[in-house]
């Protein structure tokens, strides 16, 4: 670039966002704190949270104008920008809602009316992944089984190697189902499991119901839109629901519900009735009563934001990618673990084994450990217990679930490093720690 | 009016030898500021439907969403469950509610009402209801509490009997009245009433109801359950759930009590069946009760339901706390009704005792305001071209029933007027100036639809 033209230099802009631009948005993280757990609550950058209060501030300075002249157009403005972003054929197919556990209630309160309503008859079932979210299970017993359904669950091979294994798995409960004579009315499937984390080969997953002739798909995509590639067309499935303050930088929370549209999708409704009942699932999940609703309206500056980035979304989503398979391996190396699966099968977070000697042997180690590293040595990151199987030799039962978001540096992850090592040098154990060191109730 | 500076007279600054007194309360310059933020023009009478929100209050909440925004594991896992509990701590001893675990903050009544009505709806599908079995409400419940008993009663085969309120109204013994003769009906071809809904302050018309009476009422008349929808009824009224005795009872923290948007407290009276109640956003929470459940409905904002101790660090900034806030904005909301009653020649929907913050006033019945369409274009031409907000009322007249007159006609049309402590007496003038404009310009709501 030649800046000494006779003519007046002009500076020319950047195309694309700067690296100390994209620290400076998130210069406001705590400081000391390595945040590779960007897949429990998200992110979002300083810009967007302003946009986010200006919002706000019009709210509050004159709520009947907004609820009278802003607030529904702003909200068909961010199902319209979903629905491109995800190639539905109809921003009708498109609803905002707080959260995926929303999403899960709204679909599975359906079904528990085709109970009631004798659509479907007791002992049919819905068929899950063992490592579905908690919230997501215990949604399935509130509604599903309550209203006379049966579960099959559907185990995942961990470590997995491929995406046959995790098919075989899906098959066979299929075909043991059919055998007993049920029938399978609804299929709840990961895009991406959440604990452990794998990348589940959608498209042939539905595929498969369709052929066993499931009733409904539902893909829970958690942690989908900035983190796999999200193509409604393309995957098939009835329902896909998938948050957007995780990996697309909304601030908390909004998350998309996508409802193919068939005759069946008139009838799915918001939980929180309202003035809008009856006037399509978009419709009734825009007006909850009186809320913030800001966090939802902010969808298209999230669009801007994304594309300062090279490549955009898709951009952001292959070096994420790329970059916490490196950090991954490093790790791995350092440890002289493994990772959980191999590089196609995970997204923006992959699982590395932690060193056998700190003998995490249950869920209750897994927390005791994660609030460990939290608190001596700022270190943000899940940690999973994974159970040993029959036979298995010295199997590995410690994984930490790193991620990469654009905000993360190396030294994050040579922090992590470097705690690990410690606690090895150290001879730390988990038991060394009191059950009571968690803060949970 | 804005609450009087009780430093009048002692402005003499002349001996400095003395020290200066510090306000023990908050002064109008203080209270200007704290609402400094709502749009400067627009004269807000219409407290009711969203509420407002103090600066500081504000301020506590933006601190809260950064806390969370900068770790938000370590929020999660160290603040957040117990900053929920301590503000349901506050709520359960404003509300003389025997338990913390009887106190649950949610969203809004809204979300309040579906919960209380998907267990209903359930019990109707579980067979514990038997079909024909009836939800009892009043005529003018809120649309939302209308529309949720068509989702969750009437869709699992319960029936519903609308208790018509007289209004105007000119005494609680009309209202009680009703109520029982819509009870009597209920129960006549052997229904049991499993529900009464019943509202402590109506939405539109507004009217505070005698809830006491009435939660008595359904309980000789064994009636099995009540809810009882307060959604403007904290900040605005007193509330003992105690003394109401009803088994349900919500209302908004975001409409008279100063939190930001939005939440809401349910309480839920000990019982074997409290237990059975759930949110219907599940979370691996599911089961551990709904105070429980609610604190954790998936990754949100959570802050609105965090600021209730700063809430009440601002209401003790008043003389008499939030009762002398109440007790102001009730005097004050009378006497506005009166002055624009005086000045448009026409009526008050209730007596001053059947109002809280927010009263009924008849509009001139030259404006012709015939029909609902006709309410909303009144509406939106009083915010476009007044800059006036103030949600109306069309009073549709009874075939053969004599309506109250004013010297044109009958009075067909109200506002709901409210008063909130940034409220000045130019907000009510400037809504008696516009409507006296259109009186006087000949105007009539049809006409207006076009401008």
């Amino acid at each position: 670039m030649n800046s000494t033209s006779i003519s007046a230099a002009v500076t020319p802009q950047p195309l694309f966002i700067t690296p100390a631009e994209v620290c400076s948005e998130f210069s406001y993280h705590h400081p000391s704190v390595a945040r590779i757990n960007n897949g429990g609550f998200g992110c979002c950058p300083s810009s967007l949270i302003s946009y986010q209060r200006q919002i706000q501030m019009q709210w509050l300075r004159q709520p009947d104008e907004f609820f009278f002249n802003q607030l529904q157009p702003g909200m068909l403005r961010s199902r319209n920008v979903i629905k491109d972003l995800i190639n539905a054929d109809h921003v009708d197919e498109v609803s905002i809602v707080d959260n995926v556990s929303t999403a899960i209630s709204i679909v599975l309160q359906h079904m528990a009316w085709g109970f009631a309503e004798g659509k479907f008859h007791s002992g049919d079932a819905t068929v899950m992944f063992h490592c579905a979210y908690g919230a997501v299970k215990k949604s399935v017993e509130a509604y599903f089984v309550r209203a006379g359904g049966y579960v099959i669950e559907v185990p995942l091979p961990f470590p997995v190697n491929s995406d046959d294994e995790i098919l075989q798995e899906f098959r066979q409960a299929l075909d043991k189902s059919k055998q007993n004579g049920r029938r399978v009315r609804l299929a709840i499937i990961d895009h991406v499991t959440f604990m452990p984390t794998v990348v589940m080969p959608v498209k042939q997953l539905v595929s498969i119901c369709r052929e066993a002739g499931i009733d409904h798909v539902f893909i829970d995509a958690a942690h989908g839109i900035g983190c796999v590639d999200v193509d409604m067309k393309q995957i098939g499935a009835d329902f896909y629901t998938s948050n957007l303050h995780k990996w697309l930088f909304c601030p908390p929370s909004a998350a998309f519900l996508y409802c193919r549209k068939s005759n069946q999708s008139s009838a799915l409704h918001h939980p929180v009735v309202t003035h809008q009942y009856g006037n399509g699932l978009a419709t009734e999940s825009s007006w909850i009563g009186t809320r913030d609703y800001s966090a939802q309206l902010v969808v298209p500056k999230v669009l801007e934001f994304v594309n300062r980035f090279e490549g955009g979304i898709d951009g952001i989503k292959r070096r994420n990618h790329d970059a916490v398979v490196d950090m991954g391996e490093m790790l791995a190396k350092a440890w002289g673990t493994q990772l959980g699966c191999p590089p196609h099968m995970c997204s923006s977070m992959v699982m590395v084994g932690l060193p056998a000697c700190l003998h995490v042997s249950s869920d209750q180690d897994s927390w005791k450990l994660r609030t460990y590293l939290r608190d001596k040595f700022g270190v943000e990151v899940s940690i999973y217990y994974r159970p040993p199987k029959d036979g298995e030799v010295g199997p590995l039962t410690g994984y930490a679930r790193i991620s990469y978001q654009v905000y993360n540096k190396v030294d994050d992850y040579y922090k992590f490093r470097d705690a690990i090592n410690q606690l090895v040098h150290d001879a730390f154990t988990c038991a060394s720690l009191p059950d009571s060191y968690i803060r949970l109730v | 009016m804005q609450h009087e500076d009780p430093r009048n007279g002692e402005s003499d600054h002349r001996s400095s030898k003395k020290p200066k007194l510090s306000s023990k309360f908050i002064t109008e310059s203080d209270i200007r500021d704290e609402f400094s933020h709502h749009h400067p023009r627009v004269a807000r009478i219409n407290n009711g439907s969203f509420g407002s929100c103090p600066g500081s209050v504000l301020t506590a909440q933006r601190h809260l969403q950064l806390q969370f925004l900068r770790q938000p594991d370590a929020f999660y896992f160290n603040t957040l469950r117990d900053g929920i509990t301590a503000s349901r701590k506050i709520i359960k001893d404003f509300i003389n509610a025997d338990h913390v675990d009887e106190v649950s903050l949610v969203d809004n009544a809204t979300t309040a009402a579906a919960i209380v009505l998907q267990r209903i709806g359930r019990s109707f599908a579980e067979g514990k209801f038997q079909k024909n079995d009836t939800v009892l409400m009043l005529h003018c419940a809120f649309q939302a509490v209308k529309k949720s008993i068509q989702a969750y009663v009437t869709r699992a085969g319960g029936s519903v009997i609308e208790v018509r309120l007289p209004f105007p109204v000119n005494s609680e013994e009309e209202i009680i009245s009703e109520f029982k003769k819509s009870i009597e009906e209920g129960k006549s071809n052997g229904r049991k009433i499993r529900l009464a809904i019943i509202d402590h302050i109506t939405s539109m018309p507004s009217l505070v109801i005698p809830v006491k009476e009435l939660v008595r009422i359904c309980r000789a008349e064994g009636i099995e359950q009540v809810f009882v929808d307060a959604a403007h009824a904290i900040g605005s009224v007193k509330v003992d759930v105690k003394e109401v005795g009803a088994d349900f009872y919500v209302s908004n923290l975001h409409k008279w009590f100063f939190c930001p948007p939005s939440v809401a407290f349910l309480y839920c009276k000990k019982s074997t069946s409290s237990s059975d109640l759930h949110h219907p956003v599940v979370s691996h929470e599911y089961g551990n009760g709904l105070p429980v459940e609610s604190a954790w409905i998936g990754t949100r904002d959570y802050s609105s339901q965090l600021v209730v101790p700063a809430v009440l660090e601002f209401v003790n900034r008043f003389e008499g706390g939030i009762d002398g806030i109440m007790k102001r904005n009730h005097d004050q909301v009378v006497k506005m009704g009166k002055m624009l009653m005086e000045s448009w020649g026409t009526n008050l929907g209730s007596p001053p005792e059947m109002s809280a913050a927010m009263i009924m006033v008849g509009l001139p019945s030259r404006l012709c305001l015939n029909s609902e369409e006709d309410a909303v274009t009144l509406r939106s031409h009083l915010r476009d071209r007044y800059e006036v907000e103030v949600p109306i009322f069309h009073q549709v007249s009874k075939d053969g029933e004599e309506g109250v007159r004013d010297k044109d006609g009958f009075i067909s049309g109200y506002v709901r007027i409210s008063h909130q402590v940034y409220n000045t007496l130019e907000d009510y003038e400037k809504l008696r100036d516009a409507v006296n404009q259109l009186v006087e310009d000949g105007k009539t709501c049809k006409m207006l639809y076009t401008e």
